[in-house]
């Protein structure tokens, strides 16, 4: 290949080739969602990782701290009891293999409400820190699920009356906040099903029960 | 050396190597069209830092998870080799390792399913919400929701773990679980007992799910059954800020 002619054409296709890879293979990453985001969704991602990163510095400083008292509380021969229970209490509590207590709110769904929309609130809850939820008195965890139609809703073999409560541990205001919002979810089921009525009362102390599904995984094991 | 096969296989073979590179091109330019689909593209240049910011916040979220992981490790090995009553420690430990693995704070494998939710491959016709079209936190939640209902024991959406404090939510096109930004394809992994795909596919819930947004808009829905699916561990904060344990139901 001599002439200078083709192989500047050659050169030229490779770039445009080369860039069309690069491109698409971008175009897998998932990075590249954040491009369809409008500026208005940006800044609440922004917000929300902000938020997110923020309570991963914490939690992070509270367990370098505490294998650091670990650390030299064995190296001065003291016993890690202490610390091993209190992880085990919090641990528990966190995961619903204890009864928890604290203060939230008290939510009381009235009227022929589908599982899915108990679901959406129990979400919206959780992502308003709620630490700790219970459905008529069942606490929920990972596999509860409120399912059924209207008027004959479940969690976990336990039959809802109509109407029931669920309950949240966490800060009564930001939990209230989130459900009543102006075009927040009590307001979109007001509009999706107006004969559903959802009331949100702050409670200073709340008992909830400690679930009574098994937890551990019975076909799973650890991944080492 | 005359004729039409002494001409072509007189071709210099860096023509060939351009026709093929072309070819190449034709395809990839093809493939980039092709996956400029259903989804709408913003073009204003105040996106540009917002994106940046996001990138690099994503990338500082996934490190913070990375040293929790690690964290949790250290504070596990040192927890197993204090001191004090032998056997209390170890009754503790044994306690402790049940609990994290209950909270969803261990990475599990196990036989199971991979769901994975993709958006459609339809355009939306005109006067139609486009968002239809995608799959929504809604999607994700219902899939999550009628796997635990066939029996799903552990889940995670895109390497997400679902726990008592799981959210997932509508960002644009997309989703956040944990708060951490997932692009789709969504794959749901659920560890569970071997009918799990029989149960799922039983479930009122999970056909009308079908039925209302594969059939009716084109959500795209495949599966996987596998005998090893991993489920990875909770990097994130189990800290409680206004839920306490109550004493005295507490193991001792």
């Amino acid at each position: 290949m001599r002439a200078p002619r083709a192989q500047i054409a050659l050169a030229a296709v490779a770039l445009v080739l080369g860039l069309l890879v690069v491109v698409q293979l971008r175009a897998q990453t998932a990075g590249s969602g954040l491009g369809e985001l409008s500026a208005q969704e940006l800044t609440i991602l922004v917000a929300n990782l902000n938020q997110r990163n923020d309570q991963l510095r914490t939690e992070i400083a509270t367990l370098e701290g505490e294998a650091a008292d670990l650390a030299s509380g064995q190296a001065q021969g003291a016993t890690s009891v202490g610390q091993l229970e209190q992880d085990l209490a919090r641990v528990r509590a966190w995961a619903g293999l204890d009864a928890a207590t604290g203060m939230g709110i008290r939510v009381t769904v009235d009227g022929p409400i589908p599982g899915t929309a108990v679901e959406d609130v129990i979400n919206e809850l959780r992502n308003s820190g709620a630490e700790a939820l219970a459905v008529a008195g069942v606490r929920v965890v990972p596999g509860s699920v409120v399912a059924g139609p209207p008027d004959s809703l479940s969690v976990e073999n336990t039959a809802l009356d109509d109407p029931f409560e669920i309950s949240a541990i966490g800060n009564p205001e930001a939990l209230t906040g989130a459900l009543t919002r102006a075009g927040g979810l009590v307001a979109q089921l007001g509009a999706t099903h107006p004969d559903v009525s959802i009331v949100v009362i702050p409670v200073d102390r709340l008992e909830l029960p400690a679930t009574l599904r098994t937890l551990v995984s019975e076909h799973g094991r650890p991944r080492l | 050396m005359n004729g039409p096969i002494a001409r072509v296989r007189a071709l210099p073979s860096w023509q060939v190597t351009l026709g093929v590179a072309l070819l190449a091109l034709g395809f990839l330019i093809a493939a980039q069209l092709q996956s400029e689909g259903p989804r709408v593209r913003y073009t204003t240049q105040e996106r540009e830092p917002l994106i940046q910011t996001a990138l690099g916040l994503q990338a500082q979220q996934d490190q913070l998870k990375e040293r929790i992981l690690a964290a949790r490790g250290t504070i596990a090995g040192l927890e197993q080799s204090g001191q004090g009553s032998a056997a209390l420690v170890r009754e503790l430990n044994q306690g402790l390792e049940e609990a994290r693995t209950a909270a969803g704070l261990v990475p599990l494998v196990g036989p199971g399913l991979v769901l994975r939710l993709e958006d459609s491959e339809q355009a939306a016709p005109p006067g139609q919400a486009g968002s239809d079209y995608l799959v929504s936190a809604r999607d994700v939640r219902s899939i999550v929701e009628e796997l635990c209902l066939a029996g799903a024991e552990a889940v995670a959406v895109n390497r997400e773990r679902v726990t008592v404090t799981t959210a997932i939510l509508d960002i644009g096109g997309s989703v956040l679980v944990n708060s951490a930004y997932l692009a789709p394809p969504y794959d749901v992994a659920a560890i569970g007992p071997a009918d799990l795909y029989k149960r799922l596919s039983e479930s009122t819930g999970f056909v009308d799910f079908v039925r209302a947004r594969a059939e009716a808009f084109g959500i795209r829905l495949r599966f996987a059954e596998l005998p090893d699916v991993v489920v990875p561990a909770y990097a994130g904060s189990v800290t409680l800020r206004h839920a306490r344990p109550v004493t005295g139901e507490t193991t001792q």
